[in-house]
């Protein structure tokens, strides 16, 4: 399955989405969040982005959601200096809808692409 | 002599629809709506849900979250596709066979 990565400012925002994804989508898709900074606060360090998307990776491929400014940034230089492949692909998503979406569609033996799209095409979603 | 064979035609119904209520217990959100979505996403099928006028693409988690079914509520559904006949029957046991 399509692992999940979750980059947040904030520990507790990518640790309960996560959960959320879990409980929505089931418990066998990998849903990896890296939250906060080294200090405790708040903050998004490359350590915590790479051993998430190692532990999210199970050879088909990983999607990461990040929230805000340089949590974005923080993955686009750990994909650059990884020298990234497209396996590993950052989308641009909301962040709690892609999550969701993305979960289940991985859930449901989707590839990476499918996985990838579910995720952006949840901004145009309505809630209600 | 032989009668000639009239060719028969293999006829696939393009478009099938049927109605299914909720268990009276169970709303159709997070765990059973991913249930609901997954069991769509096995088919080739276009596949639709519809709820008290909404109409939803079965395939979409947010889609389908975003009609708020509530338990006991009649859900339309319509496939489109050569599988719909199996898209359908499987959907309707998903659906019946929902737990919270």
């Amino acid at each position: 399955m399509v692992g999940i990565v979750l980059v947040s400012h904030s520990y507790e925002l990518a640790h309960g989405l996560a959960a959320l994804a879990s409980q929505v989508a089931g418990a066998e898709v990998r849903v990896e969040p890296a939250g906060g900074g080294p200090d405790g606060g708040l903050g998004t360090t490359g350590d915590a982005v790479r051993s998430a998307i190692s532990r999210a990776e199970s050879g088909q491929g990983v999607v990461v959601l990040a929230d805000l400014g340089s949590s974005v940034l923080t993955v686009r230089h750990l994909l650059e200096e990884g020298g990234a492949n497209g396996h590993i692909r950052l989308v641009d998503a909301p962040f709690v809808e892609g999550a969701i979406a993305a979960a289940v569609m991985s859930s449901a033996g989707q590839d990476l692409d499918d996985v990838a799209r579910a995720a952006e095409e949840a901004r145009g979603a309505s809630k209600f | 002599m032989t009668w000639p064979v009239r060719q028969r035609r293999l006829v696939v119904p393009a478009n099938s629809e049927v109605a299914v209520a909720l268990p009276a217990a169970v709303a159709l959100h997070a765990r059973p709506a991913a249930t609901f979505v997954k069991t769509a996403i096995r088919f080739r099928s276009k596949v639709s849900v519809g709820v008290n006028g909404k109409v939803a693409d079965a395939k979409s988690i947010l889609a389908v979250l975003a009609l708020g079914a509530t338990g006991g509520t009649v859900l339309r559904l319509n496939a489109e596709g050569e599988d719909a006949p199996a898209a359908l029957d499987a959907l309707v046991a998903c659906v019946t066979g929902l737990t919270e």
